[in-house]
């Protein structure tokens, strides 16, 4: 097993692991716009034979008028099954938590989760240390709600103490709302996360 | 230059707006605009203003009216850059990239300094990969704009591609020096710098990198590539001890990389075994939640040392439950001295686990505590993992079924189950217990692919799609959404599904829609030539370029490749009859019970295809309405692309030329599968139908390059030289010569005969090789016959694999070797000694298929009538 930053020739392969693993999926395009945007945040974990059995694929969110934190996104994430029980999900979404922070100067990361997917929910509450932030009714095409949750990535700063006070500050100022839209950017998308692991 | 036909003032202000309208996609006011120009009778054959509603009428999607008014448009001002301008972005928008590049060099013509036109053109180079043209326009482009930013980007990158490594440096470096006041933390610059990097590593100077790296670290965001990039120069340039530590904090930051421990050991200058295990020990106590350290020692292990530490992996590994705990060590099996340890171990815990609770004598022994009751379930599956890889089926599923008694609600059991079967070679029993797995958890996507996978594997197409339809979009066919998103590895099992059941035409759209996907990928970097440029991702660019440069060496493209080829090669030698015809088939030599069979399978195919015109009239109307739809959508917006014909299997299957298509589909994988010999031998196969000679040669003497001991290149070389005397007979003496002095490179001067004998003399432990061989024999003298045969038929069976007896059996069976009924009756009851489990060796499954069928009838009569109800 072998976890590191994708490369461009990483990026069909982890289209394939996608289309295996999540009903939510996306043309080659989008994985483009990801690795050529943002070409540090999304890593792969692969197997002896160098195939692909887990990936994070992740971007910056456009800040939104009023809001000068900085803050990652989790567009999706899987883990093939015959892969689980490994920690890989954990490790990969650490990696570009780390990369989001020291690229991009992100102060936290977010993502949406399916209100059903139990072990999706428990990872990223009990491990990752996420917060429900609130509910999205009917993000995702087939009708169900989404859980948008965040990550405070204060412990990946280095100067933690100086990016823990800016953060409160704007925790206090700015209410977290957003919205994945299909067209939030010109690739033509349903743009909604998937994540299982 | 100012235009050859100028509009007076107020028709000029118009012409303004035009273009405007045209930016701000408003098409409609564009329209109108262009024609009250034209409504002035002194401008109604106004060229610029022709050719402007002509791209107008594009964007609203109507290409036919657009081409006539650009065209009209040009032949009257063709002195004006404008007119050529537009041309060229209506063939752009075609993706007619070459004509376009055409138009916009006439444009330059008549504008040389237009800088969009400049820009407009660097695209298109850059995207067709004319390398040197596009140096030269980055160079203009630099010339006049040397104060914007992607000027220099461009221009430098231009010469990165070239290889001129030097040039691309110096330009880098020049820009650099130009900027003042680097703001902390800014992104874009530090992506400049590594780009820089990037280019001087490539160029082999590694101390001037690393001093670039040094001098600009701290500009540097990206601090990931800077560490990696700086180990490695440190390493390169023989200062090992320097990367140590970069190693080491690289480890700290992510001790879940393999590389980064190989290259610690370089940096430590440790190449021996204990060292590298006792490093790995502390690596081990640093990161106790790390997989690495615990597994990479497996690696390096022998012995005794490696029994120790393969002892601690599994153990841990089962008392965890852990999945993949076999499929992480399955890489061992290339070393038949860990494997006995590995067999050994894995034993002996079943053994202990089942008597004491323990993994071993020992552990019982001392009273240590018993493992969790799961450690059982966990070991008989690495057991029946173990035994799968090792093709021992009879054990294998005697250690799964004892798991799935002891734990039947664990999905992986079945899983593994179902694999077994595959490897065993019965699909439809390895697709029932995916598909039970699949039942037990509905939720995941994963387990329902498996699922479809092996459907497909059964050649169960319609339940595969069904099973797959639970998770994709509704209100669009599976198959539909399936394409939509790309999902390749359903469309080529699809494909070789179809291929297995000999429908070529749907097994033929398969292969194309996967060609599509590639020449859709390959066109998705257009928008990113800019993109790029502006957001300053260098380095991730130009490997998205060298990427999409070798696209089609992508396994998907190679598998739909070759199925093509050989469904292409198939309806070469064997045409089908013109759809009128088909029914007219040769009834009269048929015995009784050949033409019940005939009759039952000729209604069933009426059957099928009256389902499959009612699904595709109804999918007809719906892509109409979609059409429809998508127009109205798009009456404002971008121009469509170019709409590709449909792909109709009936018309497909019936090609004017299969061999022309079938070169189609092989010149990419010549160009970029070169190193696989299957390559070189189906492009014998269409060569050799093509009787060209000299490609015949070329093809053998590059499969000869890749492995001259290949089976198959025999037979191309004996086939070779006899169609040579047919082959030779009217060629100019030129030709000749060169043919002559080829093939006696080739082969000397012996017969086919001799050569074959020598073959089967030399390769007589090898069962392909005698295959090839046999054939040959049997080609070259029909009377022998029996010898033939016998030649492969006497090989001892137990010392085949599964995929050699199943090819030598269809050989028998398909008519390779004439008529020989009663040796295929034997042959298949010997296999089916050995392959107990392999269907095709079964006698009496022909019964099971046809249920199947016939259960897929009635199905498929539901869904005719769903259908209808839905028209």
């Amino acid at each position: 097993m072998n976890i590191r930053c994708a490369k461009p020739e990483d990026l069909m392969a982890m289209q394939h692991c996608n289309l295996l693993c999540l009903p939510e999926n996306y043309q080659m395009k989008y994985y483009f716009y990801h690795g050529l945007t943002w070409p540090q945040l999304s890593y792969v974990a692969e197997d002896d034979k160098g195939n692909i059995v887990g990936y994070v694929l992740a971007k910056m969110e456009e800040p939104e008028s009023g809001e000068d934190s900085k803050r990652g996104h989790i567009t999706s994430l899987a883990v093939k099954r015959s892969y689980r029980r490994l920690g890989l999900a954990q490790k990969l979404m650490n990696q570009a938590s780390k990369a989001m922070v020291e690229c991009f100067e992100a102060q936290y990361v977010s993502l949406h989760v399916r209100k059903s997917n139990r072990a999706a929910l428990n990872l990223y509450t009990n491990t990752l240390k996420f917060k429900i932030i609130e509910i999205e009714p009917k993000y995702y095409a087939d009708g169900e709600d989404a859980y948008a949750m965040r990550r405070d990535l204060g412990e990946f700063t280095s100067t933690k103490a100086d990016n823990l006070e800016n953060q409160e500050n704007n925790q206090d100022n700015n209410k977290i709302h957003y919205r994945e839209s299909g067209t939030a950017n010109h690739h033509d998308h349903s743009n909604h996360d998937g994540h299982c692991c | 230059m100012p235009s050859s036909d100028p509009l007076p003032p107020k028709e000029s202000a118009l012409f303004r707006k035009l273009m405007k309208c045209y930016e701000m996609k408003q098409y409609k006011n564009g329209l109108k605009l262009a024609k009250q120009i034209l409504s002035n009778p002194k401008y109604t054959e106004h060229g610029e203003t022709l050719a402007m509603k002509g791209l107008t009428l594009n964007g609203l999607g109507r290409r036919e009216e657009a081409y006539k008014y650009v065209r009209l448009g040009l032949r009257n001002d063709l002195r004006s850059h404008v007119c050529w301008h537009v041309y060229g972005l209506l063939q752009r928008s075609d993706k007619k990239y070459d004509e376009a590049i055409k138009c916009y060099r006439n444009a330059l013509k008549w504008e040389k300094d237009n800088l969009q036109i400049l820009k407009d053109l660097s695209l298109l180079q850059i995207q067709m990969r004319d390398l040197e043209g596009y140096k030269e326009t980055r160079h203009h482009l630099f010339k006049l704009r040397p104060s914007q930013h992607a000027s220099w980007i461009g221009f430098a990158m231009s010469y990165h591609l070239l290889g001129d490594l030097e040039m691309a440096n110096s330009i880098l470096d020049a820009f650099n020096q130009s900027q003042t006041s680097i703001e902390p933390n800014d992104y874009r610059h530090s992506e400049l710098l590594l780009y820089q990097n990037q280019i001087l590593v490539e160029a082999g100077k590694y101390q001037e990198a690393l001093e670039h790296l040094i001098k600009y670290e701290n500009q540097m965001v990206d601090k990931l590539a800077v560490q990696e990039a700086m180990g490695d120069l440190y390493i390169k340039i023989g200062q090992q001890s320097k990367a140590v530590p970069i190693f080491e904090e690289l480890i700290d930051r992510n001790p879940e990389n393999t590389l980064y421990y190989s290259q610690f050991f370089l940096a430590k200058q440790i190449s021996d075994a204990d060292q590298k295990l006792s490093a790995f020990k502390k690596f081990q106590e640093t990161y106790p939640r790390a997989m690495c350290p615990k597994r990479l020692p497996l690696d390096v292990a022998t012995g005794d040392a490696f029994q120790t530490v393969l002892d601690n992996y599994l153990r841990r590994g089962l008392r965890k439950g852990v999945p993949p705990l076999f499929v992480n060590v399955r890489s061992l099996h290339t070393q038949p001295e860990k494997v006995a340890v590995m067999e050994k171990l894995i034993l002996q815990y079943y053994e202990n686990l089942t008597r004491s609770g323990h993994f071993s004598r020992e552990d019982a022994d001392k009273n240590l505590p018993v493992e969790p009751a799961s450690a059982v379930v966990w070991t008989l599956l690495f057991l029946a993992q173990h035994y799968d890889y090792k093709r021992e089926t009879d054990k294998a599923l005697e250690y799964i079924n004892a798991a799935i008694e002891h734990t039947p609600t664990l999905i992986e059991l079945f899983i593994t189950k179902g694999r077994i079967y595959k490897h065993a070679g019965d699909p439809v029993e390895a697709y029932m217990w995916l598909d039970e797995a699949q039942s037990m958890d509905t939720a995941d996507r994963y387990i329902n692919s498996k699922c479809a996978k092996y459907m497909l594997r059964a050649n169960l197409i319609k339940e595969a799609e069904d099973i797959c339809g639970k998770f994709t979009r509704e209100g669009v066919s599976a198959m539909e959404n399936l394409n939509e998103m790309q999902c390749m590895w359903f469309q080529t099992e699809c494909a070789l599904a179809y291929q297995r059941m000999e429908r070529w035409g749907e097994s033929l759209k398969k292969c194309h829609e996967v060609d599509r996907h590639f020449a859709e990928i390959i066109e998705d970097q257009f928008d990113f030539h800019t993109y790029c440029m502006r957001k300053m991702t260098m380095r991730a660019y130009v490997g998205l370029l060298r990427l999409e440069d070798v696209l089609r060496r992508h396994p998907f493209y190679f598998k739909a490749a070759k199925c093509a080829i050989e469904v292409y090669i198939r309806l070469y030698d064997k045409p089908l009859k013109s759809e009128e015809t088909i029914e007219e088939i040769d009834t009269e030599n048929l015995p009784p019970s050949e033409l019940k069979k005939l009759r039952s399978k000729q209604r069933k195919a009426k059957k099928k295809a009256e389902l499959e015109s009612a699904q595709a009239a109804q999918a007809q109307i719906k892509r109409e309405q979609h059409q429809k739809s998508k127009q109205q959508a798009n009456q404002e917006a971008d121009p469509e692309a170019p709409q590709l014909d449909e792909l109709i299997p009936e018309k497909l299957e019936r090609p004017d030329d299969p061999l022309e298509k079938a070169i189609e589909f092989l010149k990419p994988l010549q160009q970029l599968a070169k190193e696989r010999i299957e390559t070189h031998l189906l492009a014998f196969e269409l060569y050799s139908r093509k009787s060209k000679i000299l490609l015949m040669i070329q093809s053998i003497k590059r499969a000869l390059a890749i492995d001259a001991g290949h089976p198959q290149v025999h037979s191309c070389i004996v086939r070779l030289i006899r169609a040579l005397p047919t082959l030779t007979k009217d060629l100019n003496v030129a030709v000749k010569t060169v043919v002559d002095k080829a093939v006696k490179e080739l082969i000397g001067t012996k017969s086919a005969q001799q050569l074959n004998d020598e073959f089967i003399a030399k390769h007589s432990s090898s069962i392909m090789h005698l295959y090839e061989a046999a054939r040959i024999m049997y080609e070259l003298d029909a009377g022998k016959q029996e010898a033939a045969i016998k030649l492969i038929t006497s090989y001892d069976v137990a010392k085949l694999k599964l995929e050699d007896a199943t090819k030598i059996f269809e050989s028998l069976r398909d008519g390779i070797f004439g008529n020989c009924e009663d040796a295929v009756k034997n042959y298949k009851e010997t296999c089916h000694k050995h392959f107990k489990y392999a269907r095709l060796f079964r006698d009496n499954v022909e019964e099971t298929t046809t249920e199947k069928t016939t259960e897929e009838g009635s199905d498929a009569g539901n869904h005719v009538e769903k259908a209808t109800a839905d028209l």
